[in-house]
């Protein structure tokens, strides 16, 4: 039942501006170190000299989390717009498929659309430090997926807590200014204690005790999802 | 006895104290149109929201098809199809995606879309996208969208709600042929008791969220008659007549006014003016319009 409500969904959002939004991300970061590395070309290979791409990544790594947060503010504030928008919600859950369904859906859909943004992170990234005259051959592969994927695993949370946001209020003003708030508020995230989910992305990259975050993120991930399903389930729809 | 397809006991639905829907019991048959009647706010759309299964009730039961909506919602909800208030769309889709988007979920063969789109008469318009809709097309294209999946129940909340009398009309043709074509029950609300008297076999008529008259449209036009207004040469004469016959009446302007009486009375007494040599010029029956009797049962909540 949830692959037939997610089929319906992938054809609501066309022409949304949520594809251009998923792109438009990670080709920006990488973007910006272009400039970054091109204005201060041999500054900054000279100061990398020993490890071209470890400097090119630690320059992106800043900006991961707060272009994550903000991207799974909008992407789930646009999806749920597409809901709210005519009062969609009477329709599609007076039609025969469950609402845990049409919730698992929608969080799915989300949680893929960002897979795409750390794709496209790793490959432009990439393709940014060839341009740049990075070696091929010292191109480390897995660190570059893992700078996009790691953090959205760590982000998992933060994905669930604003879903059920934008899917339960019609204001997308409220989901949106927490979303953006905390994505802000993450700039300085390494300031925070551990236990502050705005944190684990960069220490889900960075480490110590990476799996031991990764499963963190899961793990709060899941409960609050639950929690959202559980109130989406029983939640009079107007 | 005849199949009910919905059935409501004792339904009630209450939001911060104030009861939308008070002590329901809808019962429609198999094959029938039911109007569900009352003024903006009585509780129809509240109602049907229950009967959908978007909100809880507060209390009571609902059955549909003699099953539990509690235990089978996903199964009955496959045999309904349903317009809740002003019509739901994805504004930036075509006729034929939209539909597509609700076909993807509840499965059927793909060719339904364009069936469904000719019922409605949008087979020129499907590739547009809806923003550009009138609201008469996305009210048709709703329906499509309740037609969809071959439902043998239809719920349409105020269908012909801002449309002008054309599109009212075409709407209401639309809904008079579901029993007849494809036997379909359909429950239809409005305020206006002229949308539905036309189309309706048997009226629920709600006011504050309580039922006060649920029967047949027939039964509504029998309480209409008010009496009769004789047009004679001789009145005073012809009054005497009739209150020897055991009419009851009065003289007013020339003319005999008389209570509401069996045809089988007005015939005897028709004859007997005509043997008295009285000239009858004319008959008039006098009628309170529907629309009165609705307004005084919303109005008063009095039972007619
Ligand atoms: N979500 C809600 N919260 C509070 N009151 C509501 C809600 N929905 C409906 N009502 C109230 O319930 C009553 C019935 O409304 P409704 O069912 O929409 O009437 P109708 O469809 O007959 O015009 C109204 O007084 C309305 O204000
Ligand atoms: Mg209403």
């Amino acid at each position: 039942m949830m692959f037939r409500a997610l089929s319906a969904d992938w054809l609501k959002i066309r022409g949304k501006g949520i594809w251009f939004l998923a792109a438009l991300g990670p080709i920006g970061l990488a973007g910006m170190q272009g400039l970054n590395f091109g204005l201060r070309y041999d500054y900054l290979m000279k100061s990398y000299a020993a490890d071209p791409w470890g400097g090119l990544l630690e320059n992106v790594l800043f900006f991961v989390p707060i272009a994550l947060f903000l991207g799974t503010t909008l992407v789930c504030s646009l999806m749920a717009n597409v809901e709210h928008q005519l009062s969609s919600w009477k329709q599609l859950l007076a039609l025969p498929i469950s609402r845990t369904a049409v919730f698992s859906a929608k969080f799915v859909q989300a949680f893929l659309i960002l897979c795409v943004s750390c794709l496209l992170l790793s490959v432009s990234t990439a393709v940014l430090g060839i341009m740049l005259g990075m070696g091929v051959e010292q191109m480390p592969y897995m660190d570059l997926l893992r700078i996009g994927f790691v953090q959205l695993f760590a982000a998992l949370p933060m994905l669930a807590f604003q879903l059920w946001l934008s899917l339960t209020l019609k204001n997308q003003g409220i989901a949106v200014g927490i979303g953006v708030t905390a994505s802000v508020v993450s700039m300085f995230a390494l300031q925070f204690p551990d236990w502050m989910p705005l944190k684990w992305p960069l220490m889900a990259y960075m480490g110590p005790d990476q799996a031991k975050v990764i499963g963190a993120g899961l793990l709060l991930g899941a409960l609050i999802i639950c929690a959202g399903m559980i109130h989406f389930n029983r939640k009079d729809v107007d | 006895m005849t199949e009910l397809v919905i059935q409501t006991k004792g339904l009630y639905k209450t939001y911060k104290k104030r009861a939308a829907v008070q002590d329901l019991n809808l019962e429609i048959a198999r094959g029938d149109i039911y109007g569900f009647l009352g003024p903006n706010g009585a509780g129809k759309t509240t109602t049907i929201r229950m009967l959908l299964g978007l909100i809880q009730p507060t209390r009571g039961a609902i059955h549909l098809f003699g099953k539990d909506l509690k235990s089978e919602k996903m199964n009955i909800l496959r045999r309904t199809g349903s317009l809740v208030e002003y019509p739901s769309y994805y504004g930036h889709l075509t006729a034929v995606e939209n539909l597509e988007a609700i076909r993807r979920i509840t499965g059927g063969p793909k060719s339904r879309i364009a069936e469904v789109l000719e019922i409605v008469s949008l087979t020129k318009e499907a590739k547009r996208p809806v923003k550009g809709y009138s609201l008469g097309m996305k009210q048709r294209l709703g329906i499509a969208a309740a037609l969809l999946n071959n439902p043998e129940l239809l719920i349409l909340d105020e269908p012909t709600n801002g449309l002008d009398p054309s599109g009212i009309h075409e709407i209401r043709e639309l809904i008079k042929n579901m029993p007849r074509q494809y036997g379909i029950t359909v429950l239809v609300s409005s305020h206006l008791l002229g949308e539905v008297e036309q189309m309706a076999d048997k009226v629920g008529i709600i006011r504050e969220g309580r039922m006060v008259f649920q029967d047949t449209i027939d039964n509504l036009v029998s309480t209409a008659s008010s009496g009769f207004r004789l047009s004679v040469s001789e009145p005073e004469a012809a009054l005497g007549l009739a209150l020897d016959l055991g009419c009851a009446g009065v003289l007013r302007d020339h003319m005999l006014e008389l209570e509401s009486m069996q045809d089988a009375k007005i015939a005897l007494l028709v004859k007997r003016l005509v043997e008295n040599q009285h000239a009858v010029y004319r008959v008039e029956e006098q009628r309170r319009s529907l629309e009165d009797i609705f307004m005084q049962i919303v109005g008063e909540g009095s039972r007619v």
